[in-house]
């Protein structure tokens, strides 16, 4: 497979008037097309800001990302985001409205995406009517209407209970594999990294530098609920847990 | 339905009636012993007037053709006032917020100004624009403008990090940012904005009219103090408080239809 993303020698620095903080150092890493890879790493490590810094947001550092020029990336955070005063079909077409990408195509594709997610029956209806699972399952629709080549997925389910954020992460993985999307999810829950993910990259304490890749290498794609399952999950959560817990 | 919500039904009517009623009584109360305490000499209608001795003088105000016009001066006043600060006070805010620096640099000028009594402009402003109308309106604009400005502008401030942050990851630029998320995140404050407006504009116009103007309910309550016609006075009070619940009312209006679907 071919890279579709390549990071090297990524450094950032904060200024702030106590002085430098150093952000992230020397990030080396290769990203293929369609594989989904987690970043973890202790809270306040700088994961979401390598993501801003891959996705063009931040743009004071030092290195190099080579991708090609018309790589598309769109972003999912971890609040949903949406803007209470837009009926539910508004703010799924939102970014296309900024990016003036209202074409027949795209509105097609969310109406399909609405209709899969089973929010169709309620477009017309404002965010408040619907629950936290669905807030964040807009949110995703929002984000893939962009047709990204790469999804940014910032902690995307943090906010969620424990069942919603089961369900809905499971919704993601399915999304992600069926329309084979390249994604990057920043998350600071080992398993969630784990069964999401073909590969987990471990990231240090500030200053961030990437202390292992590992190959994730369960068998069964068919969906994270399978995937917790997997005795391979276990090992895994092991060394990562450790990787994690020595520092500290 | 079921009966239980039949219940709860009916019972946030009859505490919306209670309130109601209890609001309408007060006010009949208070009228009645104001009138009640006067007939009996127990205060002195001299003074404090009375509600039948109220009625009578406005319809004397209406009859002379008098009554129609005072209101309609300080209505005016009112309303050009408090459409120019809002509209003047949401163009400055837009722009402090654009230009974070500049908001910096003036801070310390738009407190001063905040806490400035405006009134004492007053001998500046007839001097500038003369013992008419546009005193009174620079007057209520001075009071309701600064108000506007400093309440529309903190509510820019407050929109949701995340909302700005995803317009920003969805590359929108200052434009769309600012109409398509500051602006309506802050439909709450504008709001809010109004309603002082409107309370500002009242405050300045009366005290414009009661500096320089010969027309309008301030102009009707100095007469009335020059020559000791206190029922002059009271009406006027009346007046003003009834004009000014209409406008809020009407704000509140504006409110409802606005943020029907904000949470």
């Amino acid at each position: 497979m071919n890279n579709i993303l390549e990071i090297k020698k990524i450094t950032k620095n904060y200024h702030t008037k106590e002085g430098e903080i150093k952000a992230l150092n020397n990030i080396n890493l290769n990203i293929k097309k369609d594989e989904i890879i987690s970043l973890v790493g202790p809270s306040g490590c700088g994961k979401s800001t390598l993501l801003a810094i891959i996705s063009g947001l931040d743009k004071d550092y030092t290195g190099i990302i080579n991708k090609k020029d018309n790589l598309k990336m769109a972003y999912m955070l971890q609040s949903d985001a949406l803007l209470p005063w837009l009926t539910i079909y508004e703010n799924a077409i939102l970014g296309l409205k900024i990016n003036h990408a209202l074409t027949k195509e795209n509105l097609e594709y969310v109406d399909y995406l609405l209709n899969l997610y089973k929010l169709k029956e309620f477009k017309d209806n404002y965010p408040k009517s619907l629950s936290g699972g669905m807030k964040q399952r807009l949110a995703l629709i929002r984000t893939l209407a962009m047709k990204p080549d790469i999804l940014l997925l910032d902690e995307p389910f943090c906010a969620l209970d424990g069942q919603s954020k089961l369900l809905i992460s499971e919704d993601v993985y399915q999304i992600c594999k069926k329309e084979k999307k390249t994604v990057i999810l920043v998350t600071h829950d080992i398993e969630e990294a784990i069964t999401f993910s073909d590969r987990v990259i471990v990231l240090s304490e500030r200053p961030a530098e990437i202390k292992r890749i590992i190959n994730i290498a369960i068998p069964n794609k068919s969906s994270i609920l399978e995937r917790r399952k997997d005795k391979l999950k276990e090992e895994y959560f092991d060394l990562i847990w450790k990787d994690l817990n020595n520092e500290s | 339905m079921s009966p239980e919500q039949k219940k709860y039904l009916k019972n946030i009517k009859i505490t919306k009636f209670k309130i109601i009623f209890w609001q309408i009584f007060l006010l009949l109360l208070f009228f009645i012993l104001w009138e009640v305490l006067v007939h009996y000499g127990i205060i002195s209608s001299f003074i404090y007037s009375s509600p039948s001795r109220i009625i009578k003088t406005i319809i004397e105000l209406i009859n002379d053709n008098n009554f129609f016009i005072h209101v309609y001066i300080t209505l005016k006043e009112v309303i050009i006032s408090f459409l120019l600060g809002i509209s003047l006070g949401f163009l400055i805010a837009i722009i402090l917020y654009e230009w974070k620096t500049l908001a910096k640099i003036l801070d310390p000028y738009l407190t001063m100004l905040n806490s400035l009594p405006k009134v004492a402009l007053g001998p500046l402003i007839i001097i500038i624009s003369g013992a008419n109308i546009k005193s009174v309106i620079v007057m209520a604009l001075l009071i309701n403008l600064i108000v506007s400005v400093i309440t529309i502008y903190n509510g820019f401030l407050q929109t949701d990090e995340y909302r700005l942050k995803l317009f920003k990851t969805m590359k929108a630029n200052r434009w769309q940012t600012l109409t398509k998320l500051v602006i309506p995140s802050s439909y709450q404050t504008i709001i809010s904005s109004f309603k002082l407006g409107i309370a500002q504009s009242l405050v300045g116009v009366i005290m414009g009219e009661f500096l320089v103007s010969k027309m309008g309910i301030g102009y009707l309550i100095v007469y009335g103090k020059q020559v000791f016609n206190l029922d002059l006075v009271m009406s006027g009070i009346i007046l003003l408080a009834i004009i000014s619940y209409i406008l809020y009312k009407l704000i509140v209006i504006l409110e409802k239809r606005l943020l029907k679907h904000t949470n």
